[in-house]
């Protein structure tokens, strides 16, 4: 069982911020997190972006957009799914996190910024964002929660997730493409 | 003997006679069509490229964890629908086409019929 103390606390979230805002920096220290917390960061980090879709298909008429934000539903339900599956299986409780805990906050700030513009300015903004969100967990997962995993099972689904954040990264950059041509 | 050798030549010829259908001079006409499969995996079409022949079987097996489709581009002239994780599709195919995942449209494959 891994221990968990204040100073932990803050070099995870320092870490993970960096790893999260600036992405190449993996020579530093990994946070020290237990099986339990990186369940908890992987089912908050795909709830986050379902969040951003219900918002997207609320807020978007835009055909493109709307499928898009249709798909990062069904996959991150689905990632959310395994996940949850998977806990229950290995009868471990996902544990709030300094890592869980930043991603809820700035997706907060997020949805403010996206429930606050509307049309063209909607469709840039959502799909801008989920450029950067898919970079971002895409460096968090690779760098951070596959290393610190102890779970052969847990490491496995997260190493299958990879591709799907990947091709999401892609289909979103070439969505901003189309976007910007209009 | 000899009437016997020759009971058991024909006996023999008609067992053989039995077992091949149209007989030897006419050979069935039928062309024998393959089935292939492609896996969805990581994200990918697994292979991205596959030559049959006209008629033959192309089986779609989705591995991944999320759904997919594989359906023709640029027309939609055939789309398999959403196939699931773990479920199977397939096609005869009748002519060479594109095509992807209407889901996640980045995924891309290719069929060449010959």
């Amino acid at each position: 069982m891994k221990s968990h103390n204040p100073f932990r606390a803050l070099t995870t979230g320092a870490i993970a911020y960096s790893l999260l805002f600036s992405i190449p920096v993996f020579a530093q220290k990994s946070p020290n997190l237990s099986d339990a917390e990186i369940a908890s960061v992987a089912v908050v980090a795909n709830q986050i972006d379902v969040s951003y879709a219900e918002i997207a298909k609320k807020q978007s008429t835009n055909e493109d957009v709307l499928k898009f934000a249709e798909t990062m539903i069904s996959d991150h339900s689905a990632v959310i799914n395994q996940a949850v599956a998977l806990v229950k299986k290995l009868g471990v409780t996902p544990k709030d996190n300094a890592v869980s805990q930043k991603l809820l906050k700035d997706a907060e700030k997020t949805k403010k910024t996206l429930h606050s513009t509307s049309g063209k300015a909607f469709n840039k903004a959502y799909v801008d964002n989920e450029v950067t969100y898919h970079k971002a967990v895409i460096a968090t997962v690779e760098g951070v929660l596959i290393p610190e995993s102890d779970n052969k099972e847990l490491k496995d689904l997260l190493q299958g997730v990879v591709p799907v954040l990947k091709t999401h990264l892609e289909h979103a950059r070439m969505l901003q493409s189309k976007l910007s041509n209009k | 003997m000899t009437n016997t050798f020759v009971l058991i030549k024909h006996c023999i010829y008609l067992f053989v006679s039995a077992f091949l259908p149209g007989g030897c001079a006419s050979a069935p006409d039928r062309a024998i069509h393959k089935s292939y499969t492609i896996e969805i995996k990581e994200m990918k079409f697994e292979p991205a490229e596959l030559i049959v022949q006209k008629g033959d079987t192309v089986v779609w097996i989705n591995r991944d964890i999320v759904a997919h489709d594989a359906t023709e581009e640029p027309t939609k002239a055939w789309t398999s629908g959403v196939i699931p994780s773990g479920q199977s599709w397939s096609l005869v195919v009748t002519k060479s086409a594109d095509y992807y995942c209407s889901i996640h449209m980045v995924m891309k494959g290719k069929l060449l019929a010959e």
